[in-house]
């Protein structure tokens, strides 16, 4: 009886995997795609346009700093594929007047054609304690982190709508799944894009345009190690409970996801456990979404090395290593994460 | 063997039941206590600001129309339970600039006492398809949703801190859970003071400040009747799948809040990370204070 149950369980779980990628979105071709990626002149939105552009797609970058600019745009053609590739440089502060951000997009337009991808990854952070922070300092969160990304999907995703195909990226933070110590001005305004995200995607989705909303943990980039500079004690020790990523292994992950159309984008297990709490009702749009992360991790990491120093774990590490059982390397860094966190909490 | 794992479980559970209310807070004691509401003039703010009253809180109500204000206070007065109590309304525009809302708190604070409790009703709505709402409106809405609840929240934080008692408390929606066509700004601005409050309860809990966030259904306000006016189908349709709310409902609810599986195991070890960096928080706490006295003594 309870054999049934199961060989039906399996049979089901099957015919859903055969059954998904008939309703699961169509991959977005990156190979003559123009994305558009905003704060791409660092981090990781340089980072994303790279691994676009090694796809084969024409990128536009949106930032402020035309040297910035210029030096990224630099370094993305060392990675081109082809004659064709083109990398477009625009000066702007999103975050100031829609009326600026629409004219440059329609400027994108112009030279490269309509927009296929939009990344939002232009952000900044501070940390410190509620009644620290200058007061400004919500404000200026909020409307680079919030606005700054509005204001470019407002002006693309018209288009999107009508040509009935489109991606658009927001890069929101692990401090967007939960609130931290020190970040009650950063967190609020990256649970906003969270917010925008999933309201967006349930209007556009009828319209084959879909939402990728990215959490990447903390990242090795010049952003973050301004945060750094004036980050409180107690936020620098909460965030050594997991390691700092490379914007590398972030922008992969996230193109990843948006290529394919998934509405979350984490990354990592940390990540993965973070999404899986913190899910609450964001959409999925392909039906073994989550299986089939499940599985890329599990493959993933039967390449990878594991350290067991605390807290250092690489989600896509070295690709060569000692293979130890899949089961028993995960274990234990989970066993030794959860000593770490007990020893912790009797501490106090 | 399995009725043994079963029946430690069961004494396991029971045991927590019975040490809870040893750790949970300690609840507030509403009578005598100084609660201010903003957003307090209509609504949900005005039924919290009652039933608070109705419990013996002196209440200072916040908000912009000094008429709508006046005419609540008469209302909230019909429910006074002795002759002490005073309803204290203040007028001002809690977004517009952080200055302003310092003083009235001040003002409140040097008339009724230190704030016990802060009520973030503030707020106001609007619906619409992303590429239809004016783009003032993204800014707006957050301003007056999330700007209008930091503001009054860190004037009021530090003497929190300072008493080692308090509560603040937001008024998300369940618009703040998930987000719903036509409420791109709406939904935005309502994640963002989730965000916040989950911060701040962080940063505040060893100081035996408790934050609350209310997520209210569609509730029958003037607010949600002026929403109504411009909401677009879509949207209309969604909210039809749920009920619509009483704000005497959902006040008592909140007040009575801010007074007290694969899941499973990840829920365990999400509580573990939060207990730990709770206790990260209330070691650099107590560190603080000794280097602050030693400093005094040195």
């Amino acid at each position: 009886m309870l054999l049934l149950a199961a060989a039906s369980l399996v049979a089901f779980v099957l015919l859903l995997y055969m059954v998904s990628p008939l309703i699961s979105p169509k991959p977005l071709a990156l190979s003559g795609a123009h994305v558009v990626v905003t704060g791409g002149s660092s981090g990781i939105g340089k980072c994303i346009a790279i691994e676009c552009y090694k796809q084969g797609a024409f990128i536009t970058l949106v930032a402020r700093n035309e040297d910035k600019l210029l030096q990224a745009k630099k370094e993305i053609e060392k990675h081109s594929i082809n004659d064709k590739q083109v990398v477009l440089c625009i000066s702007v502060d999103v975050s100031q007047d829609y009326g600026q951000v629409e004219n440059v997009m329609k400027q994108a337009q112009e030279k490269l054609g309509p927009v296929d991808m939009l990344v939002n990854c232009a952000g900044t952070s501070l940390a410190g304690k509620f009644e620290d922070l200058e007061v400004s300092t919500f404000e200026r969160l909020m409307s680079v982190n919030y606005l700054g990304s509005v204001y470019p999907s407002r002006a693309v995703i018209t288009t999107m709508k009508e040509r009935r195909v489109g991606r658009v990226v927001f890069v929101s933070s692990q401090a967007g799944q939960l609130g931290l110590f020190g970040y009650t001005a950063y967190s609020s305004s990256k649970f906003a894009i969270r917010g925008l995200a999933e309201a967006l995607q349930m209007e556009v989705k009828p319209y084959n345009v879909y939402v990728t909303v990215a959490y990447p943990p903390d990242t090795d980039t010049p952003g973050f190690a301004k945060e750094n500079q004036t980050k409180p004690l107690e936020t620098r020790l909460i965030s050594e409970t997991t390691s700092v990523c490379k914007p590398e292994q972030v922008a992969k992950q996230i193109v990843k996801d948006a290529v394919q159309g998934n509405f979350n984008s984490s990354i990592g297990s940390d990540g993965y456990m973070l999404s899986s709490l913190t899910c609450g009702m964001a959409p999925v749009t392909s039906i073994t979404e989550g299986l089939q992360q499940r599985l890329r991790f599990i493959q993933k990491r039967h390449k990878n090395q594991l350290h067991l120093e605390p807290g250092a774990v690489s989600a896509a590490g070295e690709p060569e290593g000692r293979r130890q059982p899949l089961g028993a390397r995960r274990l234990a860094v989970w066993w030794e994460r959860l000593r770490r966190l007990i020893r912790q909490c009797s501490a106090a």
